[in-house]
């Protein structure tokens, strides 16, 4: 069996450990009586697996054995096990969201509670008036409660009832 | 906080329920980490480069161990097991933390000097300085350092724990072809990084 040099070199790593076939084994090694480049790279391969083989045992520290040998707590175990950063994602997540809920129907309860009292003070009409007038000049910062003019089955909206009550009259 | 990071992304619900081993068992524990601790500790240093993150990880791969005992058979393989765990828990590290990734495997050895370790020695000092064992350790490790996980894997698995091919491919569970290829690679490149100390060696040889 004759192999050219790209095979050869390509199998030179298998050779030094012993990795090949006999035949193949045979066949690199007479490709490599008569290639210098190939013995230069055989070589090079050798001594690098040496370097490697030389490195020292990385001795473990007292921690690590005591950690291993001591069998791992419980308490650890579980709490890795199910309060994991995607259920406290959660957990978070559910907790801003009923912030937020709460705060959508505080906001308007206790906005509209006020109203209530100013109308009930003023009087839904001028209620409304007050609040037409401020929609007129600034029509973005309108604050009126619309609860107040609704909610109540008896205070129609001030304009309306008017027009009604100029009519039917 | 990374620390940590290592040992959630495994964690299983089926591991909460807390195990009372019966003394058989517990030896048999034992009987595993004084086989296997110092290799499994040994290949995760290798791997990572650090003592701290190797600690975790061989750490955690001895709690599964240890969660797993009884669904271990007595007389099953359990070395290609172990190690598999380990390269399992060291390519989520990765994945966590891609930052130790220094992946570049044609890059010069200068862009990666930024990303390490302020211990290890300079590349360029003097031949005498280079001959110190110690040096020559961190320049290993740092050459290491610079081979993707798949090909790190294999090199540590072959020439500093000399295991055969046969006995990665089935760690590692890919073919023996691709150990073959695998090793070849990272032995060249490792070649490569270290020329000084190979060329070191070297004279004398190919006169």
């Amino acid at each position: 069996m004759r192999i050219n040099h790209h095979r050869s070199s390509q199998l030179l790593s298998a050779y030094l450990d012993g990795e090949l076939l006999p035949a193949e084994a045979a066949a690199v090694q007479d490709h490599l009586l008569e290639c210098a480049p190939c013995r230069a790279a055989y070589e090079g391969l050798r001594i690098t697996k040496g370097l490697l083989g030389e490195l020292p045992v990385a001795e473990p520290p007292a921690e690590f054995w005591e950690a291993v040998r001591r069998p791992p707590p419980t308490r650890a175990v579980a709490r890795i096990s199910w309060w994991t950063p995607a259920l406290q994602r959660g957990v978070l997540g559910g907790l801003a969201a009923a912030l937020i809920v709460l705060a959508l129907a505080l906001v308007p309860m206790i906005k509209g509670t006020v109203d209530r009292l100013h109308a009930a003070e003023i009087g839904v009409d001028l209620y409304v008036r007050e609040h037409a007038l401020q929609m007129s000049t600034e029509p973005l910062a309108d604050r009126a409660y619309l609860g107040v003019i609704t909610g109540d089955s008896d205070l129609v909206l001030a304009g309306e009832s008017a027009h009604r009550q100029a009519g039917g009259r | 906080m990374d620390r940590l990071a290592v040992m959630t992304p495994m964690a299983r619900p089926s591991t909460v329920r807390a195990v009372q081993y019966t003394p058989e068992e517990l030896a048999r524990y034992e009987l595993i980490v004084q086989r296997y601790a110092r290799h499994v500790y040994n290949i995760a240093y290798r791997l990572v480069g650090n003592a701290s993150d190797a600690r975790d990880l061989s750490q955690e791969a001895f709690l599964r161990v240890y969660r797993a005992l009884r669904r271990v058979q007595p007389d099953a393989p359990l070395e290609s097991w172990l190690y598999r765990i380990v390269n399992n828990l060291y390519i989520d590290l990765l994945r966590k933390r891609p930052k130790v990734r220094i992946e570049s495997l044609d890059a010069p050895v200068e862009t990666a000097r930024g990303e390490l370790p302020r211990e290890f020695p300079d590349i360029d000092s003097s031949p005498e300085a280079m001959l110190e064992r110690e040096q020559l350790d961190a320049a290993i490790q740092r050459a290491l350092g610079t081979l993707s996980a798949e090909l790190r894997l294999v090199v540590i698995l072959s020439d500093i724990e000399g295991f055969s091919y046969e006995e990665i491919a089935s760690i590692l569970r890919v073919p023996l072809g691709t150990v073959k290829s695998r090793l070849h690679r990272a032995r060249q490149i490792l070649q490569q990084r270290l020329r000084p100390y190979v060329d070191a060696r070297r004279q004398g040889w190919d006169e």
